[in-house]
């Protein structure tokens, strides 16, 4: 396949991805849904800025011992990209175990996972 | 702006320093935390006051001028500027100073015994300064979204710190948008990475002057949008108010008022990178208009129907953000200048009513109005410093309200909005309304039963010290605005000339 058809391909399944992630985590009513949810939406965001830095053949931005520089930007993969999935990996990370150890601290109160009843409004 | 090829040293130091700190404090949970944190705060607060302008680069070097064959920072010139950059300059003085401020006083503060489990607590206070501090210093795209995602899942440790249901409650539903609104930033910053190449914000401009729009619109739109969303979450902008005025309502009033802090640095910051980023775009200006006219005009009424004073001070922020939205979003001189005022003079008088709000929980910790009765007989100087606070708010003379709510007014009239200046009015005097109400039935009211405990309560005098000097601020500020607008007007003019 060509660049442009992986790379084409990269960003539709990203658009999948985000959109059911975005879908789920609005519409789901169960909490651990809604995070699962959130997992695919932040999957959804890395393929695409992976997507961003595809090129042909190309190789980790590492630059190996050896290695021209020349040889290392002609074939190295976008470098900033990379960079931002890895970083989002790490923020995904503790947003999760953030909201997880919200829902469990609201289902010792409420004994429930249902977001319609444990967010439902309370008289201040 | 002093231009300096090397890498400036206070910028790495109001990052790092709050970040130790918060490691620090955090490891070491209640023992010996308040020398450590009240020093870190003040050093902070040092380092705003003494530091010079310049920039900070993470490697690589400034753009190199063709004609002269000289390093320049000038963003005119268009060349490989180094993506990852921070700047120090006068807007970002007077904003990290006063965030500095009420840092070193929520600190102070949080030690004295309110909260529980301080260290963790304390140490989501330094990392909440650390992401405004970054928000308002960058000047590339991935900072900005570690930034504003980091401060997201703060907001929602301060918020949850409290410990009541609510506040996880609404610390939860605040998670799960920014998770959204987090992947949206990111979405952003990947499509405008992929038209210009540049993840550096002025970098990305020239690319954009330079070479057109033209095809680009579509996709600009849709960056624009997720933009948009960051924006309305990062700052509380309607129709998404209720997530950000519910962890302003649950999260303890000295939280709340460096949540709000860091609410109206986002809006600064984010805002004007919208408008350099997007401002070439048609009806970009008028989505942000529009987004500030229904912040401030929904906060101000639910502000109305609230009865606990906290709620009433939360949406009032929610309303008052609208100000500051509204002047950024008009992007002329005047608009730029009254929003980015606001944003100053919002964070000091919603301080003074917060503070005075944390003094109401050393009186039995009621803020409800049907709960809390003739405070002012227990100490008239809360009291006083409310309504001072209230007037302020309120854009009366001679506090400092006054003087962006009027720039903001002269700026709507010659961009021949009148409408919109007499919302601006009708939404000073609601403000007043709302909070004169919560005043009188807090303070003023008598006791509906006669043993109600009338003993005095001694109010630590650090909140007593905090609170006279955000209003003399706020005097200071009403009377000489100078002192904050020589700030701002160079760095208006800059944004506007690019």
């Amino acid at each position: 396949m060509t660049e442009v058809t992986i790379q084409l391909l990269g960003f539709i399944a990203a658009a999948i991805l985000i959109v059911v992630g975005m879908g789920g985590m609005l519409f789901l009513d169960n909490l651990i849904k809604k995070i699962i949810a959130f997992t695919l939406l932040s999957d959804g965001v890395n393929l695409l800025l992976v997507a961003l830095a595809y090129r042909e053949g190309g190789i980790v931005p590492i630059l190996l011992p050896g290695m021209s520089i020349y040889d290392f930007t002609s074939r190295a993969i976008l470098i900033f990209p990379a960079g931002i999935v890895l970083t989002n990996i790490v923020i995904g990370v503790s947003t999760t175990a953030i909201l997880v150890a919200l829902v469990i601290m609201l289902y010792r109160r409420y004994g429930t996972l249902k977001a319609s009843v444990i967010l439902k409004g309370e008289r201040r | 702006m002093i231009e300096s090829i090397s890498n400036l040293w206070s910028i790495p130091l109001l990052v790092i320093i709050p970040m130790l700190t918060a490691i620090i404090v955090n490891f070491l949970y209640d023992k010996a935390i308040k020398p450590i944190a009240i020093s870190s705060a003040i050093i902070i607060l040092i380092i705003s006051i003494i530091s010079p302008y310049g920039y900070h680069w993470f490697c690589g070097h400034p753009a190199l001028n063709p004609e002269t064959l000289t390093f320049t920072f000038n963003p005119n010139i268009f060349g490989y500027k180094l993506s990852l950059e921070f700047i120090f300059g006068p807007l970002q003085h007077i904003m990290i100073f006063i965030s500095s401020l009420i840092l070193l006083f929520c600190v102070i503060l949080s030690t004295i015994g309110l909260t529980k489990h301080q260290g963790p607590y304390i140490a989501l206070l330094f990392l909440l300064f650390m992401s405004s501090a970054i928000v308002i210093m960058v000047n590339d795209l991935y900072h900005l979204w570690i930034a504003v995602e980091i401060g997201s899942l703060i907001v929602v440790g301060i918020a949850a710190a409290s410990g009541t249901s609510i506040s996880h409650k609404a610390a939860l539903k605040y998670g799960l948008f920014s998770a959204i609104s987090g992947a949206g930033l990111a979405v952003s910053l990947a499509l405008v990475l992929g038209l210009t190449g540049f993840s550096n914000i002025s970098d990305a401009i020239m690319y954009l002057k330079q070479f057109g729009i033209g095809e680009m619109s579509t996709v600009l739109y849709i960056a624009f949008g997720f933009f948009v969303l960051s924006w309305m979450y990062a700052g509380g902008l309607a129709p998404i108010h209720p997530l950000k005025s519910e962890v302003y309502g649950a999260s303890y009033p000295h939280g709340t008022a460096l949540l709000q802090a860091q609410s109206k640095l986002m809006l600064v910051a984010i805002g004007i990178i919208m408008l350099r980023l997007f401002g070439m775009l048609p009806f970009v200006k008028e989505v942000m208009i529009f987004l500030s006219v229904i912040t401030m005009m929904i906060g101000v009424i639910m502000a109305l129907i609230q009865i606990d004073f906290r709620w009433i001070i939360a949406y009032l922020i929610i309303s008052h953000s609208g100000f500051v939205t509204l002047g950024i979003g008009l992007g002329t001189q005047e608009g730029l200048i009254g929003g980015i005022f606001q944003a100053v003079n919002d964070i000091i008088y919603m301080t003074i009513l917060l503070l005075c709000c944390e003094a109401l929980f050393y009186f039995g910790g009621k803020t409800s109005t049907k709960e809390a009765y003739d405070i002012a007989k227990k100490s008239p100087f809360i009291a006083t410093a409310t309504i001072l606070g209230a007037i302020a708010a309120s854009g009366i003379p001679p506090f400092n309200g006054f003087q962006s709510e009027i720039i903001l007014i002269q700026a709507c009239l010659k961009e021949g909005l009148p409408e919109i200046a007499v919302l601006i009015l009708m939404v000073s005097v609601t403000t007043f309304i709302a909070l004169l109400r919560g005043i009188y039935r807090i303070f003023l009211k008598p006791p509906e039963l006669q043993d109600q405990d009338n003993s005095n309560v001694d109010l630590p005098k650090v909140l007593i010290i905090g609170i006279i000097i955000f209003i003399i601020l706020s005097i200071i500020i009403g009377i000489y605005p100078d002192i904050v607008l020589r700030f701002i007007i160079p760095v208006v003019k800059e944004v506007l000339s690019i």
